[in-house]
């Protein structure tokens, strides 16, 4: 436990350090600040842009800290041989992964507060999307209670995006790890990033391969079928790969919906599971490799 | 006390995978409290044989044993310190935040005075505060080996501990391993120079091709090498092949460079 923390600290400020995540971070905030002058252009519903927006640069700029990162956090210590020196303490390889990976999650979830932090502050000058929650001295009389603060909350919508976007680039990140672990760090990006574009329209990819049904005088009828072949393949790739696409839910935050409680608890499972099972699968592989 | 019995080491080459012998049918036992030099030309297989008693590789077949423990168990290393050829370390990291770092992954509580000591032992205290991207090659070697001495392991292994270092660095190198020869510790530790042999090891191994063909103590060896000098010098064709005299001072490192040259030809 004790090397895991150490490690996962030690990684936390290499990631820090590194000049690629404070490109993004700083990429991110200037999106986020700049969503308040694209907003400008519109006369209508200027929060609604401003949030589907940012959610996005905030979304886009994390998973690549996951893939870029992910792909590189273990690749890049054993290319520079400098994992020499910490795997050959008494320490076993799962432990220095283990931290390695609590390191970048670490990352992940510091910069995602760092641009939501941003964003409320935009979001709190815009006076748009914040929920005003008044802290009244409690008085006798109604007549004399008084605010003498007024607390800005975001709502719970954008809250779950952002712990859907921390879960998300989690799950990119150790996408990215295995694929380091099996091929170099630039073929490892990019099958994450087709794993990750697939993995967004594989659910929209499938619904449009469905058959296309109508219902005439009480009955079901198939007017359209897709070819066989192309329907088995992406039923294939859409229950093989994850589907990133339950993790999106700017469109509920822009109108200001509640995610239910099952929506929530469901992306975090989905997410988790996922997770844990290729990390657990990179451990292995991780375990049997020849460091050299 | 390090145990290998009967090591293979291949590497896959090549897209078809081909197998390329590394270290053929190695077996060594490095003795506890003694030094044992590990020399070889390059490319013998010297650091990939160290790189499977550190448990960095597995080896193909044979097996390698530390203190009872196999390489690959993480408590063959709970005693072992071990110092990498060309060491490098993370970007943007402070010298003495990298050993401290390291000081945590041991089982061991290492306050910070020890922290202090082993950074001047290895001569690179005076730049602990400055980033290790900012280091000469020379400087992270002494970093490393400050790492490597940390918690004051009993079992040492320095591969190419020397390469990068200034005369003053040799020097104190080598006053630091004699300084643990007298603590009792087990070294292991590799080179090409000949002509640390005799200064430092108690035994010296020496690889040729991934084969072991020598593994004596310092005085069997001088021996050997005295009558091997007598015949030498009764041959004729001695300055076809063979070391010069002038180019290798004892009669040790005569012999040893001939035992390599002759196993590297055949
Ligand atoms: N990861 C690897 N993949 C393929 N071949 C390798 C690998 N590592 C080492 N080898 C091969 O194994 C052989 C032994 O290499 P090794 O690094 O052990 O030599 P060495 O004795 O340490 O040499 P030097 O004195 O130059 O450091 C070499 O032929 C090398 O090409
Ligand atoms: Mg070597």
């Amino acid at each position: 436990m004790k090397n895991i923390l150490y490690t996962a600290i030690y990684s936390f400020n290499e990631i820090k350090n590194s000049k690629i995540f404070y490109s993004f971070l700083v990429f991110a905030l200037v999106l986020i600040f700049g969503s308040y002058f694209v907003s400008q252009t519109s006369f209508i519903s200027q929060g609604r842009i401003m949030v589907d927006f940012s959610i996005f640069a905030i979304t886009i700029f994390n998973i690549f800290i996951g893939i870029f990162i992910g792909s590189s956090i273990v690749y890049d210590d054993i290319e520079k041989k400098s994992i020499f020196l910490s795997i050959t303490r008494p320490v076993k390889r799962t432990e220095y992964l283990i931290g390695r990976f609590m390191g970048l999650t670490a990352a992940i979830i510091f910069s995602t507060i760092i641009m939501m932090f941003i964003f409320y502050l935009v979001l709190l000058i815009m006076h748009k999307y914040v929920i005003p929650f008044p802290i009244r001295s409690v008085g006798r009389a109604p007549l004399h209670t008084k605010t003498f603060l007024t607390l800005y909350l975001l709502p719970q919508s954008l809250l779950i995006q952002a712990l859907f976007i921390i879960i998300e680039s989690v799950f990119i990140a150790v996408v990215a790890l295995f694929f380091s672990l099996i091929t170099s760090k630039a073929l490892a990006s990019i099958f994450t990033i087709l794993v990750f574009f697939i993995g967004n329209v594989s659910s929209r990819m499938n619904t449009l391969v469905m058959p296309a049904k109508k219902i005439i005088n009480g009955k079901e009828i198939i007017v359209h079928r897709a070819n066989y072949v192309l329907t088995a393949a992406v039923h294939l790739i859409y229950s093989v790969l994850p589907n990133f696409s339950i993790f999106n839910i700017s469109s509920e935050v822009s109108y200001k919906i509640s995610i239910s409680s099952e929506a929530i608890l469901y992306g975090i499972i989905y997410g988790l599971s996922y997770t844990i099972l290729l990390f657990v699968i990179s451990s292995l592989l991780f375990a049997r490799r020849d460091i050299s | 006390m390090i145990k290998l019995k009967n090591v293979t080491k291949y590497f896959r080459v090549g897209f078809f995978g081909i197998k390329k012998d590394a270290v053929k049918n190695l077996s060594l036992n490095i003795d506890k409290g003694k030094i044992t030099g590990f020399f070889g030309p390059n490319g013998a297989g010297k650091s990939t044989t160290i790189k499977m008693i550190v448990g960095l590789i597995h080896p193909s077949s044979g097996s390698v044993e530390i203190n009872g423990y196999d390489s690959q168990d993480y408590r063959a290393r709970l005693n072992l310190g071990y110092l990498p050829e060309n060491p490098s370390f993370p970007r943007g990291i402070k010298g003495i935040d990298i050993v401290k770092y390291y000081s945590k992954l041991l089982n061991k509580k290492i306050d910070k005075n020890s922290i202090n000591e082993v950074l001047k032992l290895a001569g690179i205290f005076y730049a602990r505060n400055i980033h290790v991207h900012k280091y000469s090659k020379g400087m992270t070697q002494r970093l490393a080996l400050a790492v490597s001495i940390l918690g004051d392991p009993e079992i040492l292994i320095f591969d190419e501990p020397l390469s990068g270092l200034d005369p003053i660095g040799r020097k104190e190198f080598k006053d630091i391993i004699f300084k643990l020869k007298e603590k009792k510790k087990t070294i292991f530790f590799s080179s090409h120079v000949l002509a640390d042999s005799k200064e430092l090891c108690d035994k010296i191994a020496v690889l040729v091709g991934g084969r072991l063909i020598k593994d004596e103590s310092i005085s069997v060896l001088e021996e050997d090498a005295y009558n091997y000098l007598q015949t030498k010098t009764n041959d004729t064709d001695v300055t076809e092949n063979g070391a010069e005299m002038s180019d290798y001072n004892t009669p040790l490192e005569v012999y040893l460079y001939d035992l390599m040259l002759k196993n590297k030809r055949n």
